[in-house]
């Protein structure tokens, strides 16, 4: 007979299972496993990264940092199979530039170029592919990037949705930016950068397709102008940035507070969400804390420049609607605790699987 | 949106908090009862338990219908999904449940057709616009969404649908509920009883509970304040020594339900013998089962089903986490080899089930943490 | 546009959370109502196990099927 355990014994148990990292062993690939929560780090974690070993990315963020030449330069790449092709607010030509930019940004980086390779279905009307390149085009003018390489492959029909993109990009780091959960410590106001929820339940929306009577659009836009008026104003003050897109601000949250062995307290009426996105939550039976986004940025930053920082972001177009929404702690570490409008607690943790996959 | 704010307003809910806490008898244990899965899911949501002083404790009963589905079931709708031309549909979090031989995502994955659908109206959709396959629905649930099968079958015999079948799973809650109270080693004080089961079935069939068990009812919404304020009405009846059912969601049931949807239940099922339950075992006309007028539509009797008998594993205690005789943590698989990613038993597979619920939740929801934030 | 859009399992399923959503009905085809909720969106609901309905009445949706006729003032029925 084991012994029996207290409350406490197996709670520790259960947090030190959780900290482990996620093995791999499922016999084929579900959808689960691109949903960006549990089953999506296992994986990562499980398969992918010990297969790589030695050539494997020592820190999973957003963009690896590499220095060339004594600059340090970011690099990132990301694959865009959003359903449908186009919704409010934008299209899957915008998502594929600003996916990329954003995740440089995030890094501390100013994009500089990026490449584009298209995964084509046979039939695929050619207005549409049109319409969609010259989203590519106008989206990374307004990033301020060049497209400077490409590629271009054809599938039979029904092999893909029509199409598929992927780009990867380069940008150069912010002399004096380190951003990094290792540098998140007790203390640190945790801000998002405007409403959030808005892409997600757009292409919800979208899908069903209804009339949407509410003005609900995507929010895919570049952040760099955000990080940049962040790191001008803050500096050194700015520990961590997080791009807040599949699995939402709760995702973002525990990534950091796991890496960074912290705990995370979110003042749950505080997070901006647009009336329109919390009622179509509320219907759709999901938390817009879970709710991917394509133009918000999750930013840790030290409690003295707090303030400098929401004054930044609020002083840039992308970051007008920006809130301080929570706060750093050295308890519980790796968890991610939200104080409820209601008057209670809840722990938000990463879900484990996402039913309503390909939103990116 | 209002309609929302007006049942989650933190300062009413801080008003109820004070009236229950005064309710409360010094050195007393209240146990109160939770049947439905979704009043689960809003006490973790919102924190209602914070509210509650700590000689309250809301233990989480079986109403989560995927988490009372037995292992074989699951292994039988996958070898329905199997044959050729057949498509299954089933809500979501069916497609998780582990059976014998994985689960049906897993079964998908293998190249099965399963589908998740929003409505069994849609997997009738579905059967009209794919003439040349068989459609099934799996249908779970209970009196809440039993009706909505009953409704979708009169609909396919109407229209003379004839590739449309449903694997009926669906189970009632009142034996659930008696299984539980019989269970020896249980003390419970009090039922917070299932809302939206209640909008079908009304409130009478909970008056046993009060009469013959002498513990309150209390039928209640799925608002936060609605668990609060249910507890409250429990916590009243206790003080005053009083023991009845008490409707907390006047604005939704009616106190004999809604009679078209039992009318349509009646007419196209009837109860099952004998079900078996995930952990509770086997409980006499506890489910459902087609009449004989609609067994044409019973995919039990379209397709032969293996009948697969899948003993519950050995070190799951799910049967006794259900009765709420033990809490998930003492359960010697919980969080270690039972985790949400790899479910040994239902109740970690929904996350209504007590065990994922307690899981996500439940270490930091019994610490009295102190979240002043900014 | 099909039924019972308006649930979804991320959060939970429509089973499980014995979840149901309260719509108003916009406009009537023979059996179904199109019904709409407090953000414009629209969905097709099954009315038979609630008896007739109107334009502007607010039912209780449960799996693509309403489930109850909620009454207009709010007032519990007896």
């Amino acid at each position: 007979m084991p012994k029996t355990l207290t409350e406490q014994e197996v709670g520790a148990r259960i947090e030190e299972i959780r900290l482990r990292p996620k093995r791999f062993r499922d016999d084929r690939v579900t959808m689960a496993h691109g949903a960006g929560g549990k089953a999506s780090r296992s994986l990562v974690e499980g398969l992918v990264v010990p297969l790589l070993g030695e050539y494997a990315p020592s820190a999973l963020g957003d963009a690896a940092v590499v220095t060339v030449e004594g600059t340090r330069m970011a690099f990132t790449t990301d694959s865009f199979v959003v359903s449908p092709l186009s919704f409010p607010g934008g299209c899957i030509g915008d998502l594929a530039v600003n996916g990329t930019v954003n995740d440089l940004a995030v890094s501390g980086a100013r994009p500089l170029a990026i490449s584009l390779a298209m995964i084509l279905e046979e039939g695929l009307p050619a207005d549409v592919l049109e319409q969609q390149v010259r989203a590519v085009a106008a989206a990374a003018a307004a990033a301020g990037v060049q497209v400077a390489a490409g590629d271009t492959k054809v599938v039979e029909r029904g092999r893909c949705d029509g199409m598929y993109l992927t780009t990867a990009g380069v940008g150069v780091v912010r002399s004096g930016a380190e951003l990094a959960p290792e540098h998140v410590r007790p203390g640190d106001k945790v801000l998002v950068s405007g409403p959030i929820g808005d892409h997600g339940v757009a292409i919800m929306l979208a899908r069903g397709g209804l009339d949407l009577e509410a003005d609900l659009r995507s929010d895919t836009q570049s952040l760099w102008p955000v990080v940049e008026s962040l790191l001008d104003a803050c500096g050194p003050g700015v520990r961590c940035l997080r791009d807040a897109t599949r699995g939402g601000v709760a995702t973002v949250l525990n990534e950091i507070a796991l890496a960074a062995g912290v705990g995370v307290v979110l003042a749950e009426s505080r997070v901006p969400v647009r009336p329109e996105v919390t009622g179509a939550c509320e219907i759709l039976g999901i938390d817009p804390l879970y709710v991917a986004n394509e133009g918000k940025l999750v930013a840790f930053v030290a409690p003295e420049a707090a303030d400098a920082a929401l004054a930044a972001m609020r002083g840039t177009a992308a970051g007008a609607e920006a809130a301080v929404v929570g706060e750093v702690r050295a308890d519980p570490p790796g968890r991610v605790l939200g104080k409820t409008g209601f008057g209670g607690h809840r722990v938000i943790d990463v879900l484990v699987g996402d039913p309503l996959p390909r939103i990116c | 949106m209002r309609f929302v704010d007006e049942y989650r307003d933190p300062d009413l809910a801080r008003a109820l908090s004070a009236q229950i806490a005064a309710l409360t008898e010094p050195g007393r244990h209240y146990k109160v009862m939770e049947v439905c899965g979704g009043h689960t899911h809003a006490i973790y949501r919102y924190g209602v338990h914070d509210l509650l002083p700590d000689n309250i404790e809301l233990v989480h009963g079986p109403g989560c219908p995927v988490c009372v589905i037995p292992m074989g079931r699951v292994d039988d709708g996958i070898a329905i999904a199997e044959q050729p031309g057949v498509i299954l549909t089933c809500f979501g979090d069916m497609m998780r449940v582990p059976g014998g031989r994985g689960s049906f995502l897993e079964a998908n994955a293998r190249g099965a057709d399963i589908r998740m659908v929003y409505s069994p109206l849609d997997a009738l959709r579905i059967a009209r616009e794919n003439p040349d396959r068989q459609v099934v629905f799996s249908a779970i649930g209970f009196e809440t969404t039993a009706p909505s099968t009953a409704l979708t079958v009169l609909r396919a015999e109407q229209e003379g649908v004839e590739n449309f079948s449903v694997m009926c799973s669906h189970v009632t809650i009142i034996p659930a509920i008696k299984a539980i109270l019989d269970s020896p080693d249980l003390r419970l004080d009090a039922f917070i009883g299932p809302g939206h089961v209640s909008t079908v079935i009304g409130c009478r069939p909970y008056e046993f509970i009060a009469r013959e068990h002498g513990k309150p009812v209390v039928c209640a919404g799925f608002e936060p304040l609605d668990v609060l304020q249910s507890v409250h009405m429990i916590m009243r009846q206790l003080a005053e020594s009083r023991c009845e059912v008490e409707n907390q969601y006047g604005r939704v049931v009616r106190w004999d339900g809604n009679p078209l949807a039992l009318k349509a239940l009646s007419q196209v099922f009837e109860l099952r013998p004998f079900f078996e339950w995930r952990g509770l075992g086997s409980i006499p006309q506890s489910a459902l089962r087609f009449t004989a007028g609609y067994a044409r539509f019973d995919a039990e009797q379209r397709f032969e089903l293996p009948g697969v008998q899948v003993a519950d594993p050995k070190a799951c205690q799910c049967g006794e986490v259900l009765k709420g005789v033990l809490k998930p943590w003492e359960c010697k698989v919980f969080g270690t080899a039972c985790t949400p990613e790899t479910p040994i038993g239902t109740c970690m597979v929904s996350s209504e089930g007590a065990c994922a619920a307690y899981y996500n939740y439940g270490q930091y929801s019994r610490q009295r943490l102190d979240l002043q934030v900014l | 546009m099909s039924f019972g859009e308006s649930c979804s399992a991320t959060e939970g399923c429509i089973t499980c959370g014995d979840t149901a959503i309260v719509l108003t009905v916009v406009s009537i085809d023979d059996a179904d109502a199109c019904c709409q909720d407090a953000t414009g969106r629209t969905e097709r609901v099954a009315t038979e196990l609630v008896g007739p309905v109107e334009i502007g009445d607010r039912l209780l949706v449960h799996a693509g099927v309403a489930i109850e006729l909620l009454p207009h003032d709010g007032v519990p029925e007896a």
